[in-house]
């Protein structure tokens, strides 16, 4: 009886196989495959719960002890050179395999729920296993062109899904961004990747990292050039994960349909950078200067996140930067060369924020019923309110996210977000201070949405504010919107059971990584499990746990001043006394406005020069040289009279006599 | 004469199958006459045709379906991938009072051509079902330019290669001048001269070389064997490469390219991008490479430069284009660059990737011209600012049109991202350049990479995407028919993405073949432009 570890290349191949047929069907027998809504995602289900299961067996074997498994076999070649392709299963692989088929089939069930009014119902299942085996691939690459090929892939689903709307103006520009922005990285990404294959003829993690120190020893590659491909490896993780100044794609891709952005841009493919960092490590660890530049990286991104976060009046906006701002702290972890605890984050990040997620989905699906299915009503908080009464599973489990990403033990992000602070506090004490502040704005955030949305009094009926706001977004409050005028309720069980799901590791999971004795390390790194667990002292433990705890709680208070109680007025303490800071905050940076101006108009212009020379210098040259004038010139007056196909057998004709007369001269000759 | 030279393996083959596969075709423009119906001469293109005769089309689909069948069944039989040289020989003296030898031969890097042409024009004749005006003619154009473009890759004869070279270019010309747009006239003439006056420095570089160093020969593989060094080497070498420059296109000779591509209809299209360019890319291997390695070593970073700019240079140019076809034809220059580019970097893995590169570009512009033409027939535009929101008429169009564009802007599971990767590779692989030099190629055509998802994936924003509904009367989504097209061209794609051995391991040893050869004359001719770095 083979391992599970044996199997895995099933884990990516099941739900290919059923994207495929399903997407195959969708091409050939529309609208008939259209309404067979149900057995069409039992199908997509039952492949991506078998991956599932799968995933679950190769996780308990490695948990069990069980060797690394590698298969390669060659996938390309030419004269001397081969390219292996293949699948590796160990634990960093078993946990991340485990994680995303989780998230991913408890995103497929609440899909069920929340797209069931949607004409592509089963377009979007589609979508969502071709995005979970693409996924799934990435987590078993062994080597780093493998990781390239899946990284591409996830990169397209993520733009088939945040487009998956694709009559929206807005939907079809963040799909296209999404996607450009991710080629920038990965341009970088590949360029790296051929570099490193250059210096150390592998593509393989580990051959990578033992290739390059020895070529680094014998001085056949010099450091600088070295270090110049390691950080060209790394932006393409900058991309992926939302990493400053690359983030600019993420918060757009929230055009896409909520399932998608808790699936993809929050819990799994924002992840991949941080996993690949993570399976960078042999590599990065040898150079201080790129682990300095990650973590300089991260905090910038874990601190501009947070920022932005406090001023969004979107809610699902809202969750996006404060993903972005999450992906900081991750990339801050690794930076300090603790992967364990960024992995850790990664892991307790993806349950919660996929469930924040789910829950804003519920949210807007309620809100929908009530202002249309108009995205700027339907995700604006200041139409939203007292949500709390009328669903009461949604706003629990929403307030269970809010405690746990603000780092109120014992819930999850607790754990993983102290572990990374303390790592900074050892490494980079001036890194750690920022995300320590960037800790307290996320409690104040965090709660701030959930106050807004789900206490106090519903404002969804203010249709002054809601003429505002179609006015501010420059669209036409006229346009008659799909109306049921209806009443909000709690969503149907397929969106509420995923929640509660969630909810549980949401609570527990951060228990299994206690710095005492972390379950989570004893599987990714066991020795470092053991020197944690020795080296553990309350005394070092409690100040700086409890400095994070403090801050957060005053973050949470000062938002409870300010939106359930009332008593502070933020908006004149400090948006009218430092009005360009808030407006520094509110415009996003001026990162967008940036790119704007600079990369998009840029691109334009150069664009329209270069074809006016190609047009005018370029065709004109070519077009002038030697006999051309004269036969252009001369031709085209011929053929504007007439017979057309005559000139073409002139020019025939002529060629073969020329044959002939060189033959005959040339005969003689030889 | 005696054919046992290195390259020349000759295979006693019972039955000319070659001729068989080159001829079929013809005969069936020869049939066409004859069909009942309108003109009586198939040349006579000034004869108004009588309408909804389908019998040509018929006719045309059952010959060329039939060629393309026989090359699958004596290439799966007879040809042996594992052997480099030539396979499946025939050779019969045809007109020896010129030299002109009816010489036929298959090796590695024809044998994938020939199948990709088969299939596109097979294909293209199914995407002409709605041609009705001068059928017949039309159709007997399509059979003549398949047995010429059979005879251009498969012919070890020059002049029978030249003759074949210009032969095809007549079809292609009526075709665009008489079934083209507004301006075919225009474009068509520009087509025509560009390419028959490029063809005058092939028949001179070609006829220097059969003149000079020993008996007069027209046979490849013996001009090959001589291998030209020197001046007269490097002479020829340039004048090959402007010829087949032309066709390829090559940067600054590509300008014919959009022209043609504008105003020939889709069929046609995919003819040129799918068929006509590869020749370009096939001469350049048999002639340049082959025949003249030690100019090719010394010229190859000219080749690779001009390569680069051809992927930069078409790109950024596609990207101000406003016509779908226009756009399309502009990043064929640019997916074309990878070509010169694999070439330049006269190893096995370039060569290899320029290899895969044509066959995969070929199906990848053919599946976007015909995609391209399927919903033109529906909206009667290409122009992209007057389009908008096509995805919500015409979904599964939709559907294939970003397959296709995805598949161009080198997504990997599609074979563009491996013959991509495999030039790359072949680039950062040579040692015979400086480090520096290398750096700079992968840098700028990796550039090349982020540019095309930009004007690619903003057409099908412009065009598909977006609320606005175009002004169309109720047009119905892709038919069977049209679906069978594009599923044929896409398909492979995948398959070879997935599993790039199925193309690899077709060509595999002629290329590997000839970069040994590259490596055993850099003996004796050091590049002098780079030293080894």
């Amino acid at each position: 009886m083979p391992s599970a570890a044996d199997l895995a290349w099933l884990i990516p191949v099941l739900p290919l196989f059923g994207a495929v047929a399903t997407g195959l069907a969708l091409i050939s027998f529309n609208s008939t495959i259209n309404r067979l809504r149900k057995p069409v995602a039992v199908f997509l289900l039952t492949c991506v719960g078998a991956a599932a299961v799968l995933s679950y067996a190769v996780l308990a074997e490695q948990l069990a002890g069980a060797p690394v498994v590698e298969h390669l076999f060659i996938w390309a070649s030419a004269g001397d050179f081969s390219l292996p392709m293949g699948y590796v299963v160990d634990p960093l692989g078993a946990v991340m395999l485990a994680l995303v088929t989780t998230i991913a089939l408890l995103v497929m069930v609440y899909s069920h729920g929340y797209m069931a009014h949607d004409k592509g119902y089963v377009r979007f299942f589609t979508y969502l296993a071709l995005f979970s085996s693409s996924m799934l691939g990435l987590i078993i690459s062994p080597n780093l062109l493998e990781i390239y090929v899946f990284w591409e892939l996830v990169g397209m689903c993520s733009y088939l899904l945040v487009g998956f709307w694709y009559d929206r103006e807005g939907a079809a520009h963040a799909a296209q961004k999404a996607f450009v922005v991710n080629r920038v990285g990965d341009f970088g990404l590949l360029l790296g990747i051929l570099g490193l294959f250059w210096a150390t003829g592998s593509f393989d993690f580990q051959g990578i990292a033992d290739g390059l120190a020895a070529a680094i020893s014998t001085g056949s590659v010099p450091g600088w050039a070295a270090l110049l491909l390691c950080l060209l490896v790394f932006m393409g993780p900058m991309a992926k994960s939302a990493q400053f100044p690359l983030h600019v794609w993420l918060p757009d891709a929230m055009e896409g349909p909520t399932p998608i952005s808790a699936l993809i841009h929050a819990a799994t493919m924002v992840a991949a950078g941080v996993f690949l960092v993570a399976r960078l490590e042999p590599l990065y660890s040898q150079f201080p200067i790129v682990g300095l530049v990650i973590a300089v990286v991260g905090t910038i991104t874990c601190f501009l996140g947070a920022s932005i976060a406090l001023t969004q009046m979107d809610l699902k906006k809202g969750l996006a930067y404060s993903t972005v701002s999450q992906l900081g702290y991750m990339m801050l972890a690794m930076g300090c060369g603790a992967p364990v605890a960024g992995m850790f984050h990664l892991v307790t990040h993806a349950f919660f924020k996929a469930m924040l997620f789910l829950c804003s989905g519920s949210v807007i699906h309620a809100m929908e019923d009530v202002v249309g299915h108009e995205p700027i009503l339907a995700q604006d908080m200041r139409l939203m309110g007292g949500l709390r009464k009328k669903m009461p599973i949604t706003s629990i489990t929403f307030l269970i996210g809010c405690i746990a990403i603000s780092g109120i033990p014992p819930l999850a992000g607790f754990w993983s977000k102290d572990e990374i602070l303390g790592q900074a506090f050892i490494s980079f004490p001036l890194l750690w201070f920022v995300g320590f502040l960037t800790a307290g704005m996320t409690a104040f955030y965090m709660f701030r949405l959930y106050f807004l949305t789900f206490e106090g009094e519903f404002r969804g009926e203010d249709k002054a504010m809601q003429a505002e706001l179609m006015a501010a977004a420059n669209k036409d409050t006229d346009e008659e919107h799909p109306h049921h005028a209806g009443v909000l309720h709690e969503s149907p069980w397929s969106m509420t059971m995923p929640l509660a799901v969630l909810a549980v590791p949401s609570v527990l999971i951060g228990l299994l990584g206690t710095p005492w004795n972390s379950r989570f390390a004893a599987l990714l790194n066991p020795e470092e499990a053991m020197e944690m667990a020795e080296k553990f002292s309350w005394g070092e433990f409690l100040p700086l746990a409890g400095a994070s705890v403090a801050i957060s709680a005053s973050g949470i208070s000062v938002a409870v001043l300010a939106y359930y109680l009332h008593r502070i007025d933020l908006s004149q303490l400090i948006a009218a006394r430092f009005p360009t800071i808030n407006a520094f905050f509110a415009n996003k940076w001026y990162l967008d406005a940036i790119n704007e101006r600079l990369f998009v108009r840029g691109s334009r212009k150069l664009a329209r020069e270069v074809l006016e020379v190609d047009a005018k210098v370029v065709d004109g040259v070519v077009n002038l040289t030697g006999l051309l004038t004269l036969g252009s010139g001369e031709g085209l007056k011929y053929f504007e009279t007439g017979r057309a196909q005559f000139y073409a057998l002139i020019v025939f004709g002529g060629v073969i006599a020329l044959v002939m007369l060189f033959g005959v001269l040339g005969n003689p000759l030889a | 004469m005696d054919a046992n030279l290195s390259l020349t393996a000759v295979s006693d083959t019972t039955f000319p199958w070659l001729s068989l596969i080159v001829l079929l075709p013809a005969l069936g423009a020869l049939i066409m006459p004859l069909l009942p119906g309108d003109a009586t001469d198939p040349k006579a293109s000034n004869t108004t045709s009588k309408p909804a005769s389908q019998a040509p089309r018929n006719l045309a689909l059952v010959f060329l379906g039939a060629d393309f069948l026989l090359m699958l069944a004596v290439f799966s039989r007879l040809f042996d991938s594992r052997e480099a040289g030539l396979q499946l020989v025939e050779r019969v003296n045809w007109i020896p009072f010129i030299g002109l030898e009816w010489s036929l031969g298959v090796d590695g890097l024809s044998c994938p051509l020939v199948v990709l042409s088969g299939l596109i024009t097979f294909l293209a004749v199914a995407a002409s079902w709605n041609v009705q005006s001068k059928s017949k003619l039309y159709f007997a154009l399509l059979l003549v330019q398949a047995s010429a473009q059979g005879l251009v890759f498969l012919s070890q004869d020059f002049l029978l290669f030249f003759l074949a070279w210009e032969l095809e270019l007549v079809p292609v010309y009526l075709l665009i001048a008489i079934w083209g747009g507004n301006k075919r006239l225009y474009a068509a003439t520009k087509f025509i001269l560009y390419t028959a006056l490029a063809s005058l420095l092939i028949l001179i570089s070609g006829l220097a070389l059969a003149l000079s160093g020993g008996a007069f020969t027209l046979n490849l593989s013996e001009l090959a064997n001589r291998s030209a060094t020197g001046n007269l080497g490097l002479l020829c070498y340039l004048g090959f490469l402007i010829g087949f420059g032309v066709k390829l296109p090559m940067f600054p000779l590509h300008t014919w390219l959009p022209d043609a591509h504008g105003e020939a209809n889709a069929p046609v299209s995919m003819l040129l991008a799918g068929v006509l360019l590869k020749m370009g890319g096939y001469a350049l291997l048999r002639f340049n490479v082959q025949m003249l390695p030690d100019a090719h070593l010394i010229l190859a970073p000219a080749l690779i430069v001009i390569g680069i700019v051809n992927i930069i240079y078409g790109a950024l140019n596609a990207f101000a284009q406003d016509n779908v076809k226009r756009r399309i034809a502009c990043s064929s220059v640019s997916h074309m660059g990878f070509v010169l580019v694999g070439i330049g970097a006269i190893d096995a893995l370039g060569i290899s990737g320029a290899m895969l590169q044509m066959i995969s570009h070929g199906l990848i512009a053919a599946a976007m011209f015909f995609i391209t033409g399927s919903f033109y027939e529906r909206t009667q535009t290409l122009s992209i600012p007057n389009m908008g929101g096509l995805a919500k008429v015409l979904p599964i169009t939709f559907a294939f049109f970003l397959a296709s564009s995805m598949a161009s802007l080198a997504l990997p599971g599609m074979s563009g991202f491996v013959s991509e990767i495999t030039v790359f590779l072949g680039i950062i692989s040579q040692d015979g350049f400086t480090s520096l030099f290398r750096s700079i190629t992968i840098v700028i055509a990796a550039i090349g990479l982020v540019l095309t998802p930009i004007y690619l994936l903003s057409m099908c924003r412009r065009v598909f995407f977006g609320p606005r509904i175009p002004a169309l009367a109720k047009v119905e989504d892709i038919n069977p028919r049209e679906l069978t097209i594009g599923l044929s061209l896409l398909v492979p794609t995948l398959v070879i993405g997935f599993w790039p051995r199925v193309a690899i391991d077709l060509y595999e040893a002629s290329t590997n073949a000839l970069a040994e050869r590259l490596v055993s004359h850099s003996v004796v001719a050091l590049n002098p432009l780079l030293p080894v770095g």
